[in-house]
């Protein structure tokens, strides 16, 4: 929909701006023909005005001369008549013309022949002592060589037009359909004031089709472009949601069972004692409550079996609970980098740019989740490490390799680091130095870790800091 | 009125170990226990008018022990009640006490802590009935009295001498000699002390 409405209103702009520029070239084409026509028919007029103003006296009988000189000169000049005062004009029908140019004293059109092949009109003008007429080719008025376009192929129609005739200059191309563009404008001359008329018609298949399907071809692609960014953002958005969902999934099991565990054990508890402490006080008041004080003995002990099947339940519930064997063959280096990039966030904010060093390559075998589950735990330990020491000194290098039929991945942090006496106890449950911490993430951490076969240990590092080493059984060369 | 043999303590806990666990050591000290699996049941059955206490447990199926806190309080019993829970957050504490409970202990709890809670709730169960009812007998004693001898009882704990009351209510002394014989009766005390230590708040309360 978005393309569509974007490709539409691109292809309109495309076509409008096609259009104007085809328009000003026919407007400028239109111009040029008719500044052309308008010289070449003022030079008849001069042409004239010098015939009536010199009075050239043909020699004994050759008014031919006169007219072979000037057609030489002007070929577009067919011929050249006279009358000479007193006389009649050879063809008598210039007889009104040049009454009429008397009167105007300009030179006045006569017999204009617009619709033969090439054309022609005569030109009169009266004068003293001799009258003069051209008969003018009005093909060969046209100015060819300077002419501006094609004439054969270009698809503006040019004609001159006179009096309800039409000369046809150029016969263009005139369709049906499309837009028209149309120049009307009388030639500069009081004489022959014939009407240019270009004509133009833009036909669909002229419209800027190619560039309108890049154009919208573009706009597609761009689109393309920006929903599969969308896509990407979402499916990161959701990846990380996942796994912060899967980690509180965890750790609120953990809780949950925790709580259940406090209460299934406070009851036989609260029962043992009460038991051993009324037996004690029975024994003290009155040794003749003795069986009462035996019965409350058997009570105690049974209740302290029960405390045991509850921890037993609860141990064979965990490990029915524990991750099934790894099947994966996953890339450390993947995880590790997808891991960052959710991350990416949380480094920017602490103005830290992690190093991977990768110096093997490590395919392992693991449950892809939980080793993601791990990598992630893991940087955001040594990122919150690193929030309690200056900016300038947090370093969080990552570490990929293999060893003994292990693949390796240490992460290392410069942050305070583990004080001896805490280090082993690191991973055991409910075990936190953070104000606010369960204590449960990196017990999770190792958990998982052994679950899919591999360990997770702890070691200081080199001069300050922290350093969790993550190995997991390499997979098997395919 | 009845009349209580010892204290009974309403315990009432879904364990059965527990319940008879508790039920033991409680008897040890001489209280009488009568033991309630099911709260809702308790509700239904239990002796209002008795003296003692009520041990109860938070985390119960089906209904919550501060619900039933809660409900006890609404119908008005008196009994104080001790709360056991086997994990007691803070929060969970300080609702329990603005809902009335006397004590919060938690589980497993120490058989001094628990004896020693029981009897010091007894003892304020006991003091406060005895109040009550101390309370309903004067009361009963107080609306048998005429308007004139109320009128000379107000004037008496406010400290006035015969001479002086006569006086004030327009009465020869000899009069008011009989009125206060008569109140004296009535009232069932023995000496102006004794008048004055159970009637003087009934007195001013009905004057004012």
């Amino acid at each position: 929909m978005a393309w569509f409405a974007i490709s539409a209103t691109g292809c309109v702009l495309l076509a409008r701006t096609e259009l104007a520029q085809l328009r000003e070239a026919f407007e400028t084409d239109a111009r040029i023909s008719h500044r052309l026509l308008s010289q070449r028919v003022v030079q008849h007029e001069a042409v004239l005005a010098t015939l009536a103003l010199l009075q050239p006296t043909p020699p004994a009988g050759s008014a031919e001369s006169a007219e072979q000189s000037l057609s030489s000169v002007y070929p577009q000049i067919l011929g050249v008549q006279r009358r000479d005062a007193g006389a009649a004009w050879p063809d008598p029908s210039l007889e009104p013309a040049e009454k009429l140019s008397r009167q105007t004293r300009g030179a006045v059109l006569a017999n204009p022949d617009f619709t033969s092949a090439r054309g022609r009109y005569q030109l009169v003008l009266a004068a003293q002592p001799a009258s003069y007429a051209l008969l003018i080719d009005i093909h060969g008025t046209i100015p060819w060589k300077d002419w501006s376009m094609p004439v054969q192929t270009s698809p503006v129609r040019v004609t001159l037009e006179h009096a309800g005739q039409a000369f046809v200059v150029q016969p263009g191309r005139l369709t049906a359909q499309g837009w028209r563009f149309a120049f009307h404008k009388h030639l500069d001359s009081q004489s022959q004031p014939f009407d240019v008329v270009a004509l133009r018609q833009v036909g669909w298949q002229e419209l800027p089709w190619v560039a309108m399907l890049l154009w919208a071809f573009a706009v597609a692609a761009a689109l393309a472009a920006w929903s599969a960014w969308q896509d990407q953002r979402s499916a990161r958005r959701r990846a990380e949601a996942l796994l912060r969902v899967g980690q509180v999934a965890r750790l609120n099991t953990l809780g949950e069972l925790a709580a259940g565990m406090a209460h299934e054990l406070n009851q036989p508890l609260t029962a043992i004692l009460a038991n051993t402490q009324a037996a004690k006080r029975l024994l003290l008041d009155d040794p003749g409550e003795l069986p009462t004080a035996l019965q409350a003995m058997d009570q105690a002990v049974a209740q302290a079996r029960r405390a045991a099947e509850v921890l037993g339940r609860l141990r064979r519930t965990v490990e029915q609970a524990a991750p099934p064997e790894p099947g994966q063959t996953v890339d450390l280096a993947r995880v590790v980098r997808s891991a960052l990039d959710l991350l990416e966030p949380e480094c920017q904010r602490r103005g830290l740019v992690a190093s991977v060093h990768i110096e093997q390559i490590a395919l392992v075998l693991a449950e892809r989740v939980a080793l993601e589950q791990i990598v992630h735990n893991l940087i955001t330990n040594a990122l919150q490490a690193l929030d309690t020491v200056p900016a300038s000194e947090r370093q969080l290098a990552i570490h990929i390799g293999a060893a003994h039929g292990m693949g390796v991945l240490r992460v290392a942090d410069t942050g305070p680091g583990i004080a001896p006496d805490t280090l082993p106890h690191v991973f055991e449950p409910f075990f936190t130095t953070r104000e606010g911490g369960l204590g449960l993430g990196l017990s999770l951490c190792e958990t998982l870790a052994s679950g899919m076969g591999g360990h997770l240990s702890a070691q200081a590092n080199v001069p300050r800091g922290a350093i969790f080493v993550l190995s997991l059984p390499l997979a098997p060369a395919p | 009125m009845n009349a209580p043999l010892s204290p009974l303590i309403h315990l009432i806990d879904d364990d059965d170990a527990v319940r008879a666990g508790l039920a033991l050591l409680i008897g040890t000290v001489g209280l009488r226990v009568q033991a309630w699996a099911d709260p809702q049941e308790f509700m239904r059955g239990f002796d209002r008018q008795g003296i003692g206490a009520i041990v109860l447990d938070v985390r119960m199926p089906g209904i919550s022990g501060l619900t039933v806190l809660d409900q006890l309080v609404a119908q008005g019993v008196d009994q104080p009640v001790i709360m056991l829970t086997g994990h007691g957050t803070v929060e969970l504490c300080r609702r329990a006490f603005k809902s009335g409970a006397t004590e919060f202990l938690e589980k497993p709890v120490d058989d001094e802590v628990l004896l020693e809670a029981l009897q010091n709730a007894v003892r304020l169960h006991v003091r406060s009935r005895e109040r009550h009812q101390a309370n309903r007998e004067a009361r009963a004693h107080y609306a048998q009295l005429s308007e004139r001898e109320r009128e000379v009882l107000g004037l008496i704990v406010e400290g006035l001498t015969n001479k002086e009351i006569g006086r004030a209510l327009g009465l020869s002394p000899r009069t008011v000699e009989s009125h206060r014989a008569n109140l004296f009766a009535k009232l069932q005390v023995e000496s102006l002390a004794h008048l004055i230590r159970h009637y003087a708040a009934l007195a001013a309360e009905s004057h004012s």
